[in-house]
């Protein structure tokens, strides 16, 4: 092109970003990970490392659905309460006789009727998305209590024990499950128009609008989307431990939020990563293997938790220049330059 | 500039608005104006804070309906009661905010809400990224701008770039017509510079322009004519050539030229 560009005012600092994003948690896990061997060889065999994976499997299941909704500017705090529903429900119906198969078809139905519920609170009653999922998980939790209270169901057909237990040459069925599930949530986030609406309306919900984007009906698909995935990881979790109670799934939405902001994307919307999340979720894992072979204590694996999801975000806010000091000295640009915040007031 | 404005009386008439009233309670913010935007021009609309020239856009913009009064497109009548409907009318509105979605990067901010897709599978499709890609660096060229960071989100460019942006995906929709407010607003002297160069190649396309700007220099730089408000009324549209910025500035203040 014969063509001038209009300024080069936006310099390498694109590339920085880079640094704590993708390549950059890749990174970490990998040293980290050598670090774990040196101090314990134990940490370092095959099977841990599968082991890991396994571990790691539901959690990156529903940290892909989790993605679109924190990218669409939302959250969901309801994810380990619906499993515990939607799994006492299930393993009811099943235990009852219903065919497996019709079963596990159920399990998808109702967690995409449960991501529609919320969706509709949110897009079309205008509940904010903390308020309107913090108040599914309470309700969601004590029907799985009015369902099945204090009673610890066990006993599933090996048909679907298999998705949790199987394994197909050496490679554990929630593994390869998770993976595929990856592929799939990238390629929809990424590649696809609804990808591409999810991150627009969490970027900038009224140009959205004005450009034409359904908005409404995008965001009650996300929580939908979320719902099915949020069945995927319940099938996966209640098939490997065989067994399923009103309790299962307590604080699990900690977890997969937590993956979901390691790996990168804006709890302020419109910015995500799939891969971030999958290995958000890894990171997440291999910690918590670690500090059990360790011998650390469960509720120090907390604390350690904890605090790698306040690091994590206070990376994020730094790499987006939300801490104008801080970003100032470390990208050594001004915060928040005058063209980031475009005038937005009503025309005179 | 009065060569190209005396070109436009034999042009076709893009816009005409006949008669259009607005008011808020009793107060008659826009009073019976009518004027015509022809093919290929621009206009200017000038006047003090209030004069009504934000309400008179908004409602040819289907921002905000007009109490009474006709709105033509090409000949045709049309209701605009919505933005959307506007823009299938074929008028286009460049907002002070721009509408774009700063974490999209140019060719997703170009194609948002009318993205090219490719069949996978039957029920399958996914984004073409690389035409949307290739289509963008061709209407951005045919404005002699190559932004160096197509893929970067938006929030990253300068104000003038998303300016471009934003004219870009406006080009996509064929527009007839394109309302500018204060399109030079916050921008820099050689970013502003860009942008009228911008406002000329759209102008040389055959697209009409209305921009509204309180800075008389840029105006006498763009305008073909120039459309004077006072009080809600229409008081003059007087051709750029033949006129002074005196004058102007008088017309806005007093109402008239002694």
């Amino acid at each position: 092109m014969k063509s001038e560009s209009i300024a080069e005012s936006s310099v390498g600092h694109a590339d920085r970003r880079w640094l704590f994003e993708g390549i950059g948690l890749t990174a970490v896990i990998v040293v980290l990970a050598i670090l774990f061997i040196l101090i314990n060889p134990r940490f370092g065999t095959i099977t841990n490392f599968i082991n890991i994976l396994t571990q790691a499997s539901f959690i990156i299941v529903m940290a892909v659905g989790m993605t679109f909704v924190i990218t669409s500017a939302g959250i969901d705090l309801s994810v380990g309460s619906a499993i515990a529903l939607i799994t006492v429900v299930t393993f009811g119906l099943i235990k009852g006789g219903l065919n497996p198969l019709l079963g596990v078809l159920f399990m998808f139905a109702f967690g995409a009727f449960l991501g529609f519920l919320t969706g509709s609170l949110v897009a079309h009653v205008k509940i904010p998305p903390f308020i309107a999922t913090l108040g599914m998980m309470a309700g969601l939790r004590g029907l799985a209590l009015v369902h099945s209270a204090g009673e610890m169901h066990f006993g599933l057909p090996t048909s679907i024990t298999y998705i949790g237990q199987g394994a197909i040459g050496g490679i554990p069925v929630p593994v390869i499950i998770s993976l595929a599930t990856a592929v799939f949530g990238a390629w929809l986030f990424n590649r696809t128009r609804f990808g591409l609406h999810v991150r627009a309306i969490g970027g900038n919900r009224e140009a959205a609008r004005l450009a034409g984007v359904p908005v409404n009906r995008v965001e009650v698909m996300v929580y939908v989307l979320m719902g099915l995935f949020t069945a995927l990881g319940g099938l996966i979790m209640m098939a490997r431990i065989d067994s399923t109670q009103a309790t299962i799934g307590n604080a699990m939405e900690i977890h997969v939020i937590s993956a979901v902001i390691i790996g990168g994307t804006s709890l302020f919307g419109g910015r995500g990563t799939v891969y971030g999340s999958v290995l958000g979720a890894l990171l997440l894992s291999m910690m918590t293997n670690a500090l059990i072979i360790a011998g650390v204590d469960f509720f120090w694996q907390l604390v350690v938790m904890g605090g790698i999801v306040l690091i994590a975000v206070a990376i994020s806010n730094l790499r987006e220049q939300r801490i104008p000091l801080l970003a100032h000295i470390i990208w050594r640009r001004p915060s928040g330059g005058a063209d980031t915040k475009p005038a937005q007031g009503p025309a005179q | 500039m009065a060569q190209a404005a005396s070109d436009t009386r034999n042009a076709a008439t893009v816009l005409n608005v006949v008669g259009l009233t607005k008011s808020y309670g009793g107060l008659k913010a826009v009073d019976d104006v009518s004027f015509q935007v022809f093919e290929g021009e621009i206009l200017a609309l000038v006047g003090d804070n209030g004069a009504g020239k934000s309400t008179l856009v908004k409602a040819i913009a289907g921002a905000q309906p007009p109490d009474l009064g006709r709105i033509e497109i090409d000949g045709v009548a049309h209701q605009l009661n919505t933005p959307r409907e506007a823009s299938e009318a074929g008028i286009g509105c460049l907002h002070q905010g721009l509408g774009l979605v700063d974490t999209l990067n140019v060719p997703e901010n170009v194609f948002l809400g009318r993205e090219l897709l490719t069949q996978l599978l039957p029920f399958v499709s996914q984004l073409d990224h690389r035409r949307m890609r290739e289509r963008t660096i061709e209407l951005l060229s045919g404005f002699g701008i190559s932004l160096p960071r197509l893929n970067d989100p938006v929030v990253r460019l300068s104000g003038g770039q998303r300016q471009t942006v934003a004219i870009s995906r406006l080009l996509l929709q064929e527009v007839r017509l394109v309302i500018m407010d204060e399109p030079m607003a916050a921008l820099g002297v050689e970013e502003g510079r860009r942008v009228l160069e911008l406002v000329r190649t759209m102008r040389d396309r055959g697209i009409s322009v209305i921009v509204i700007s309180h800075n008389l220099e840029h105006v006498f730089q763009l305008a073909d004519r120039i459309a004077i408000m006072k009080n809600g009324q229409l008081i003059g549209v007087v051709d750029a050539g033949a006129t002074t910025r005196d004058e102007i500035v008088r017309l806005i203040t007093f109402g008239t030229v002694n």
